[in-house]
């Protein structure tokens, strides 16, 4: 027995040594940096984490705030760029933001992961070194420390909010009353006391730990005394005005709405330091061309726009969006493409109406996690319709998840203690607040490589304009014909329509130069192929100035097209395509 | 030019400075000129030297110029601490060329502080409420009043790509002819869209053809094509109108807004100041909006807008500009095409051509943009989500309930001052007076503080229909514009060989549905002797060749002469005088308790609303922009058995005497004192105290 691990090694070797021999390599090298998929970060953990990252990598990886919460608290920020490709504004980038919403904290592990990804495999496996080299990433692990610190610390109050003081109640008093975990578990959980005969609820059938209420004619044995807390202002309501209480992702100043018409929008757009240090960021970075904000939960990719009035988007965004989307879909099992407003719900001043529409970032937003997701082969989902099934669909399954395979991490028992004004009671019968909207952590790493991957392929996708072959006829009496060749792989197009329309991102430029020879025409041909063939009468591009042309609504996408100049001089000419989002490429050809 | 502009605006600041020395500590103030940064700065410093108990000053913020935006905080110490006290705000300049409501919050300002010795009601107003004026909320736009060349200019100093071609305000404007002011320019066209106005040689209007007129000129704004884009002056320094920059009605994406709401400091500088002073009560702004001389209607509808058509006309020609380069079609079928190689044959299928042939023509389309573009939605969309949140939409209107107080102060406002009509009015999108009313909560108001003492009726705008300068032009205007800016033709752009646009999509500086007054504002000048009109003379432009200049002068059709200032400053600080008057009082009108044996007490109140105003409008109630009133029994939660709750809301109580009635059983002792509290945001608040007996 005790040899028998080595037997087992020899095999294996035995095995390897015909087809690499024992040159093979373990395709899983050591990692440089051991950073934890199966656990949860708080916000301090997670900046931690953040600045090892950065500390091992520091050519690619750079830390650093782009705000401060109410409470002092740096919003920090990741940037993976290589230097030696070029400045960061000269590539087009990439923003992930999560947690917004406190409570959704799974985002700021796929943040985590998804930079260790990057730098571990970086010079690996050629998809990631060549992405990390073309493109940039912003990357901000939680846009709400504040909330993420409190979901841990706290004993589960108001956690999706951030911490602006709020008078929720309208007495004057801002945070005045927040929930207590009076017997000091960590969790605010339901109050009951055992009054055999004169209870309003009774032990279920289903499951021991659960109560249900009693039917007609029935007797209960629990009376149930609301969830803890105590009455901090002394008004005659508990835990009526806990911290915060807004909604950040209603704070954005594209369709921002106020609150009677969108609860949590707060008096006026960035009023939160958290939006506002988010909107003056994007706003000063022009070249991010890509957009994923981290939610929780339910298992969407959404994109918006978040309210119907607003109108869905152009024809063009659509078809890259979709394209873009049901990848997604491929790529996320359990997760559906949808619609903000149409799929999940009206949502006036969310952050990613805010990139699309006011800065042409095509943007989603994944909810992350989804119910499905504990019992996911095809007869297990089929056993779980049946409600005699041990994991029939709902309690059950959920009993079921955590007694067998988390150990009963997640359910709280009652347990008794002492009130001081209810006497002898029991506390508990909750779920943890690391359960149903957060996977179980030992699922959390796939959570976070699926995710990061839907990204990593979002990124790949971003504008990039290329030239292609460049060609001159020559005509008569010094004139000259001038074909140059410009596409645009990738599937999003350098200017999305919308924000062509809302006039948000500079015109791509095509600019000419040439010290002897002047532009008597411009046309944009289709097919060069057909075109040589069968000369066509082409359209002018009717601008006053055809050295700096004006592409407003930029180049769509996996589109190639030929520019041709009719062109008078001599020497060379330097025919430049310049895309905020897309990159510049440029030709010089000579005249002749 | 530009860098002209700006060497004048430093050469001011600096003039301004030594000034500011001198005037720190000196009495005089003179109410009869207009006053730049500095001497504003300096005047405001000196009310608050001198009036050390009544004034504070104090800067809400800082522009992009390093300006403080001013806040002057007037009230008298003593009785209830300031901050409690329901407030007005006064707050002016908006719009940067509105320096005429700087002038008229500055005037009320000095008065409030100089009278409140001998007149015994602004000793009542300072004593028992608080006054914030702002008289300047964009200094670095009203700066330019100030400028060697004078135009328009109502933004702030935001650099701004206009016409979002890649280059900052890089085509400003010229003054061609010298004469030290930004008009327009109308040149001789064939065929170009307006005639000279028969009956008023100096105005421009729209040649009508179905009337058989023939268009002569074409107009633009008093400038050269600095950056040979085509377009004269489609770019100018600046930046964004601090007034199109809130939330209500924002104009997305339109000229002078913004790249999105409260991007400017100075919008952000007046919404974090309202925030912190929720005991503001009513709001008073000078500017570019009226909604007191004309109040909004029974059905809560506003005013119509009206603007000066010869500016609508010269906006329209570089209405084009920002669409320069919006190439429309293949795109659709060029997607999924093509592939990863670039360099190679692109090959299209005959099929596909036969489809882009099909759809309209040649491959590239120029003009329109934005077109057909609503497409299927192919992402899923679950049946029955749209149920899950039904839409709401923000008001508009007025709410009926509120319009009535709206006309009551405006009748007031229109006695007081003997303003019987406005000139201009620019339509309300995104100003801070409809913030202040549609989600601040509270009444606001806007008005230009001047106007003609004589209402004048007719076809739209009043007095204008049968001049032929009203709406039928804005109109027209429009139509015109949609034709030449969404047809579509290679020629949409460039005309008649002049190389120049015009004509064009009139959306940018002034929107087609917008009155022209162009007629009453020539003659309102002629009478009242105002040098506003620069005639029209000869001007060799070098690209466009001979012509003509002239036109409205800036700043002389916004701006009264100085005269004005102290004639209605005096009615003005009259009318803020009259607002607190108005708000709200909220009063414990009886508290009562009667033994009910076993230690009961029953206990009674009454609240009352002794003021005009409701303590909360109806929209505000709606809108929860207002604080419901907090009435509060001083005990312990527990020692209530029935009845009323400890804590109580009411969301809105009406004015004159309106009252509510409160009902507690308690357990107590006898000899105890029982207090009870009520708060209103607007309304004060008063305690009460009864002895049990």
């Amino acid at each position: 027995m005790k040899y028998a691990k080595y037997i087992l090694l020899l095999a294996v070797v035995l095995v390897l040594i015909p087809q690499g021999g024992l040159t093979q390599k373990n395709p899983t090298p050591p990692f440089k940096v051991k950073v934890d998929f199966n656990r949860w970060h708080d916000t301090n953990e997670l900046y931690a984490d953040m600045k090892r990252l950065a500390a091992a990598f520091p050519k690619f990886v750079k830390v650093g705030s782009i705000g401060t919460t109410v409470t002092g608290r740096d919003i920090m920020l990741v940037t993976v760029n290589n230097p030696d490709t070029g400045s960061e504004m000269s590539k087009a980038a990439f923003y992930i933001e999560s947690n917004i919403h406190g409570n959704e904290i799974q985002g700021g592990e796929i943040c985590l992961y998804t930079v260790w990804y990057l730098m571990e495999n970086y010079g690996r496996l050629e998809p990631i070194t060549r992405l990390v080299n073309e493109r940039v990433f912003y990357i901000v692990p939680t846009i709400n420390p504040d909330g993420r610190q409190y979901f841990f610390d706290g004993a589960g109050g108001n956690t999706r909010s951030g911490h602006v003081p709020v008078d929720d109640d309208n007495d004057g008093l801002f945070d005045e009353d927040p929930p207590e975990d009076i017997n000091g578990d960590g969790v605010v959980a339901q109050i009951r006391k055992y009054l055999p005969g004169q209870g309003t609820h009774k032990v279920s059938a289903l499951d021991s730990r659960l109560l249900e209420p009693v039917g007609l004619g029935e007797k209960g044995d629990y009376l149930l005394l609301g969830s803890e807390g105590i009455d901090n202002d002394h008004d005659g309501r508990i835990n009526e005005d806990d911290k915060g209480g807004y909604d950040g992702n209603r704070n954005y100043p594209s369709d921002w709405q106020p609150p009677y018409v969108q609860n949590g929008a707060m008096d006026y757009p960035t009023q939160l330091p958290e939006a506002r240090a988010e909107v003056e960021f994007l706003a000063s970075h022009p070249n991010v061309a890509g957009l994923q904000a981290y939610h929780n939960n339910g298992g969407m990719i959404l994109r918006g726009p978040g309210a119907e009035a607003t109108g869905e988007y152009p024809a063009a965004d659509v078809r890259a969006y979709d394209e873009i989307g049901r990848n997604g879909e491929r790529i996320l099992p359990f997760y559906r493409y949808i619609i903000i407003w149409s799929g999940l719900y009206t949502v006036h001043g969310g952050t990613i109406d805010y990139s699309n529409d006011a800065l042409g970032i095509m943007s989603f937003s994944n909810e992350l996690w989804n119910g499905s997701q504990y019992f996911t082969s095809a007869e297990l989902m089929e056993q779980q319709k049946d409600p005699n099934n041990p994991i029939a669909q709902g309690t059950k399954a959920r009993f079921f998840f955590d007694d067998k395979l988390e150990f009963s991490a997640q359910f709280l028992e009652w347990k008794p203690f002492k009130h001081p004004e209810y006497g002898d009671v029991e506390i508990g019968g909750s779920w943890s607040r690391f359960t149903s909207r957060v996977p179980p952590v030992f699922m959390l790493e796939e959570l976070c490589h699926r995710n990061m991957a839907f990204t990593l392929y979002q990124a790949d996708e971003m504008p990039k304009i290329e030239i292609g072959e460049t060609s001159v006829d020559k005509l008569d009496g010094g004139v000259f014909r001038v074909f140059v060749d410009i596409a645009n792989p990738k599937v999003t197009p350098t200017i999305l329509a919308k924000a062509a329309q809302n006039n948000v991102v500079r015109p791509d430029l095509l600019t000419f130069e040439g010290r002897a020879a002047e532009i008597i025409s411009a046309s944009w041909i289709d097919n060069k192929v057909l075109y040589k063939a069968r000369p066509s009468v082409t359209g002018f591009i009717d601008q006053k100035d055809l050295k700096r042309i004006l592409l407003r609504n930029g180049f769509a996408g996996k589109t190639a097209r030929t520019i041709m100049y009719l062109v008078k001089g001599s020497g060379e000419v330097t025919v430049k395509y310049d895309s905020v989002k897309g990159g510049t490429a440029s030709k010089t050809i000579k005249l002749q | 030019m530009r860098r002209k502009i700006l060497a004048g605006a430093t050469a001011a600041v600096f003039a301004g400075l030594a000034f500011f020395g001198l005037g720190a500590t000196a009495e005089a103030q003179d109410l009869t000129k207009y006053h730049n940064y500095a001497e504003l700065s300096a005047m405001l410093q000196t009310l608050a030297n001198v009036h050390k108990t009544l004034v504070k000053r104090e800067s809400l913020g800082k522009t992009l110029e390093k300006r403080d935006i001013w806040m002057l905080q007037i009230a008298a110490p003593g009785g209830v601490p300031a901050a409690e006290r329901p407030g007005v705000l006064v707050a002016a300049n908006f719009e940067g060329d509105h320096v005429y409501g700087s002038e008229l919050a500055l005037f009320i300002a000095d008065y409030l502080v100089k009278n409140y010795a001998s007149n015994a009601s602004v000793k009542q107003r300072l004593d028992a409420y608080i006054y914030y004026v702002v008289p300047r909320v964009n200094p670095d736009g009203a700066e330019s009043m100030w400028a060697p060349v004078k135009w328009a200019r109502r933004t702030n100093a935001r650099p701004f790509d206009d016409d979002n071609d890649g280059r900052i305000d890089e085509d400003g404007p010229d003054d061609l002819n010298k004469d030290g002011v930004i008009t327009v320019m109308r040149v001789k066209t064939p065929g170009g869209d307006y005639i000279i106005d028969p009956e008023e040689p100096r105005l421009m209007r729209r040649a009508d053809p179905k009337k058989g007129e023939k268009g002569e000129y074409a107009l633009f704004w008093e400038g050269i094509d600095n950056d040979g884009d085509g377009f004269i002056n489609e770019d100018g320094p600046g930046g964004v109108n601090i007034n199109r920059n809130f939330m209500h009605e924002y104009p997305f994406y339109k000229p002078e807004a913004g790249r999105y709401m409260v991007s400017e400091p100075e919008t952000r500088a007046m919404l974090e100041f309202m925030v912190k002073h929720r005991n503001v009560a009513a709001i008073l702004t000078f500017g570019e909006n009226d909604n007191l001389v004309a109040a909004p209607t029974a059905a809560g509808t506003p005013a119509a807008a009206r603007g000066i058509d010869l500016e609508t006309f010269a906006g329209a020609s570089i209405a084009g500009a920002n669409k320069t380069g919006m190439f429309t079609a293949a795109a659709s079928f060029a997607f999924g095409r093509g592939g990863r190689g670039s360099g190679g044959e692109m090959m299209i299928s005959e099929e596909m051509l036969q489809a882009i042939m099909a759809a309209g023509g040649g491959p590239f389309m120029m003009g329109g943009g934005g077109g057909g573009q609503r497409g299927q939605q192919a992402a899923q969309q679950p049946a029955g989500a749209r149920a899950q949140m039904p839409g709401r939409t923000a008001a508009t209107t007025y709410n009926a309930s509120d319009v009535d107080y709206f006309r009551t102060i405006s009748a007031k406002y229109i006695e007081l001052t003997g303003i019987r009509q406005t000139l201009l009015n620019t339509k309300p999108e995104g100003a801070f007076f409809s913030y202040g009313y549609f989600q601040f909560g509270v009444p606001s108001f806007s008005t230009p503080g001047w106007g003609l003492a004589e209402a004048q009726r007719g076809a739209g705008m009043p007095g204008m229909g049968a001049m032929g300068a009203g709406g039928g032009q804005g109109q027209m205007a429009q139509m015109a514009a949609g034709q030449r800016g969404g047809g579509g033709g290679a020629t949409g752009q460039r005309a008649a060989g002049s190389g120049f646009a015009f004509g064009g999509a009139a959306a940018a500086a002034g929107s087609p549905d917008v009155q022209g007054i162009d007629r009453q504002l020539l003659q309102w000048m002629d009478k009242e002797k105002v040098d506003g009109f620069a005639a029209w003379t000869k001007v060799k432009h070098p690209e466009l060749g001979e012509v003509e200049v002239g036109g409205f002068k800036p700043y002389a059709f916004i701006n009264p002469p100085p005269a004005k200032i102290a004639e209605l400053g005096k009615s003005h600080a009259e009318f803020a005088l009259y607002l607190p008057t108005l708000f709200p009082v909220v009063k414990i009108a009886k508290l009562e308790a009667a033994a009910q044996g076993g230690g009961l007490y029953r206990v009674k109140a009454e609240i009352e609303n002794a003021g005009f105003l409701p303590t909360a409008l109806t929209h505000a109630v709606t809108a929860r922009s207002v604080k419901p009133a907090v009435v509060q029994l001083q005990v312990a939660p527990e020692s209530i058995i029935s009845g009323n709750q400890k804590t109580n809301f009411i969301q809105a109580l009406i004015g004159s005497g309106g009252r509510m009635k409160f009902d507690w059983l308690i357990k107590a002792k006898g000899g105890d004192t029982l207090e009870l509290k009520a708060v209103s945001e607007k309304g004060g608040s008063d305690k009460r105290a009864v002895v049990l007996k």
